[in-house]
């Protein structure tokens, strides 16, 4: 190579870059490559063999996975378009310079997504119990006649999780969209002031073709965090150790991951094969945004 | 369209931004708000095109008064210093989007916008996006946005101050042949007094929020009102001597020595200053200084040359304009004439003696 650097200074680079490069490939590098090579073998435990496409073949006969690709799926597309829609809504509400207690109002939406897990969790089942605050309030309202089972009715326990994983990702989002309202050129509000045009259309031809790029980063990174859904149904819609409850209704797959390897009899080669399928849908999820969303 | 300003006023809380403008633009004129930087000419600008509230007085547009009318409904065109173009769309989208919402078909918009492009020599770049085009092409489109609506009032706020010095000329002279074609009523701002010397009917020269003076171009260079218009307009500026009526004649203060002749009654003893444009220096007459020269520059055509009564002497130096001076050089001495009927005289409150 000419790239003007003696020997000596390559080497003094590739020193310096070294313990990084070691860490990364130990700990990334490896374990991605170990967990491909891990996806062909069967077998439980710590004894595996090589089993060709058998894990391939085996998801297609496993009701739990698909139930779980399901509704790992279901919430893809109901959650994500929401909580889009929902952030964007509340940053352009939020960038109106006439808006009181602004500040305020951004770090309560913001909030959520840097609260501790353990707390939000708890709080969330508290509230959603039988008898916890919402349903007393939705009585109390005449909204309902009689207490929702959210924990307990696999319909309503999804809804529960889309709710939560909503709450606490929306400010997330509407973060980025705040910044990128803040970086447009506040001339051209008012040129369509004096173009007359309708508040609708401000929204819809100007505003949201303007965040088009943004808007494709947040749903790809939503997609992908809705794609590892874990947290939420693990604790939240579990109880005594034992997520996804009620009859696997929120069970996702990387919940279904989890139990293969450390709650059923360990399956690691298995439990490997559907995390590449998680790879490979968000491979295919971002590929298909991108070309959504590229210029005509 | 005339636009008639009545003690128009404007104050963000307790701050007064426009203390009471009174102004008549009549129908076609081409009128120039010029001032120094946060004088308030964006404001009012803004006042009149309804993007900012007005807290007093009447603003009225074609006999018709305009102060709760919203902005899309006074019958006017802005062009912002930044163009405000819309990024993701065409210059053909951007020349027609307005039209849409005022209730065009798509035939009638495609002729008005192809109209348009032809006049300011822009079909070729139709379908491109702002990002692909080059700041003058920019303004050009901000300008053809606004001709398309044909509005009855333009509004330019600093639209090249973005552009470089040789386009700027290039796009002065494009606008003011725009006006001659159009013959619409258009209110320009700028803070460079040479864009509204050349391009203004009438200029108007704000400062702190008040009118200092309305004027044609040459009234406001030849009789100006105070030394703030006197110092504001022309360039190179105006030369400003401080001096006193003794026996009959101007002794200059900032000169110690020398003195001008007196063309108007003064009491003995009077406090005025003088002010000598630097291009009067060009012709004989029956007044003169003796100087010594400074600095001098070259521009070819003309000559500054910056001189003092003497080398030793501290103070402003004066400014010479001359167009037979490429034998001057500095240090040497310099004996100016001129028409003591040139010097204009303004009193200790800054206002000209007449
Ligand atoms: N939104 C505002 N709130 C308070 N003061 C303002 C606001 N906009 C402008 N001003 C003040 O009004 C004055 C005039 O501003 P402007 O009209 O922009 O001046 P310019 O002559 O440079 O265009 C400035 O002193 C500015 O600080
Ligand atoms: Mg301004």
């Amino acid at each position: 190579m000419h790239t003007g650097l003696t020997r000596r200074e390559n080497l003094t680079g590739w020193a310096f870059t070294a313990p990084a490069l070691v860490l990364l490939g130990l700990f990334m590098i490896y374990p991605i490559l170990w967990s491909l090579y891990m996806s062909f073998m069967t077998g439980k435990g710590m004894n595996f063999k090589f089993g060709g496409f058998a894990n391939i073949y085996r998801l297609t006969q496993d009701p739990i996975f698909l139930h779980a690709l399901g509704n790992t799926l279901t919430f893809l597309a109901i959650q994500v378009p929401i909580m889009i829609i929902l952030a964007l809504v509340f940053a352009v509400a939020l960038n109106n310079p006439r808006l009181r207690g602004r500040a305020v109002l951004r770090t309560a939406i913001f909030l959520p997504c840097v609260t501790s897990l353990v707390v939000y969790s708890v709080l969330f089942k508290s509230m959603f119990a039988d008898d916890g605050v919402v349903n007393d309030a939705l009585l109390f309202l005449h909204i309902i006649s009689e207490p929702i089972p959210w924990m307990n009715d696999p319909f309503w326990a999804k809804v529960l999780i889309i709710l939560a994983i909503t709450w606490r990702w929306t400010g997330y989002n509407m973060v980025f969209y705040l910044a990128a309202l803040q970086n447009i050129d506040p001339s051209i509000y008012e040129q369509a002031r004096i173009d007359g045009v309708p508040a609708r259309a401000r929204f819809f031809k100007i505003t949201i073709p303007m965040l088009r790029h943004v808007i494709l980063f947040t749903t790809v990174l939503s997609t992908i965090g809705t794609l590892q859904l874990f947290d939420e149904v693990n604790t939240i819609t579990a109880s005594q150790g034992q997520g996804g409850r009620p009859a696997d209704a929120t069970l996702t797959l990387s919940l279904y991951i989890y139990n293969l390897t450390f709650r059923f009899m360990p399956s690691f080669g298995y439990a490997a094969t559907i995390s590449w399928v998680i790879v490979i849908l968000v491979g295919l999820l971002s590929w298909a945004q991108f070309r959504l969303a590229r210029e005509k | 369209m005339s636009v008639t300003l009545k003690s128009l006023r404007k104050a963000y809380g307790a701050a007064e931004v426009i203390k009471g403008v009174d102004l008549e633009i009549t129908p076609g004129e081409f009128c120039v708000f010029v001032g120094p930087s946060g004088c308030g000419k964006s404001t009012l600008l803004r006042m009149i095109a309804g993007l900012e509230e007005i807290t007093g007085g009447d603003l009225v547009i074609g006999g018709k008064r305009m102060n709760e009318v919203d902005a899309a409904h006074r019958g006017i065109a802005m062009v912002f210093q930044s163009y405000a173009l819309y990024p993701h769309m065409t210059v053909r989208e951007n020349m027609g989007f307005a039209l849409k919402f005022a209730g065009d078909n798509p035939g009638t918009i495609a002729k008005k916008v192809d109209a348009a492009a032809a006049t300011l020599g822009l079909t070729k770049l139709m379908d491109r996006k702002p990002k692909d085009l080059s700041g003058g092409q920019r303004q050009r489109v901000a300008i053809g946005r606004a001709i398309v609506r044909n509005p009855k009032v333009f509004l330019f706020d600093e639209p090249l101050s973005n552009l470089d010095a040789e386009l700027r000329v290039h796009m002065r002279i494009e606008i003011a042949r725009l006006h001659q074609e159009l013959k619409t009523t258009i209110i320009y701002v700028t803070h460079d007094q040479v864009e509204a010397m050349t391009l203004a009917d009438k200029i108007v020269v704000l400062r702190d929020g008040r009118v200092e003076q309305v004027g044609a171009p040459l009234t406001l260079y030849d009789d100006p009102d105070n030394i703030f218009v006197a110092g504001f307009i022309g360039s190179p500026k105006m030369n400003f001597l401080k001096a006193r009526v003794q026996n009959g004649q101007l002794a200059l203060v900032d000169l110690p020595g020398q003195t001008l002749p007196l063309t108007q009654s003064l009491p003995e003893g009077s406090e005025v200053t003088v002010g000598l444009r630097p291009d009067i220096f060009k012709r004989g007459g029956t007044a003169h200084l003796d100087l010594t020269i400074e600095i001098v520059e070259q521009l070819g055509a003309e000559t500054y040359a910056y001189a003092r009564a003497g080398a030793d002497i501290d103070g402003q130096p004066l400014t010479i304009a001359v167009t037979e001076g490429r034998d001057l050089r500095p240090g040497q001495a310099l004996k100016v004439t001129f028409d003591p009927a040139r010097a204009l005289l303004f009193g200790k409150d800054g206002q000209r003696l007449r």
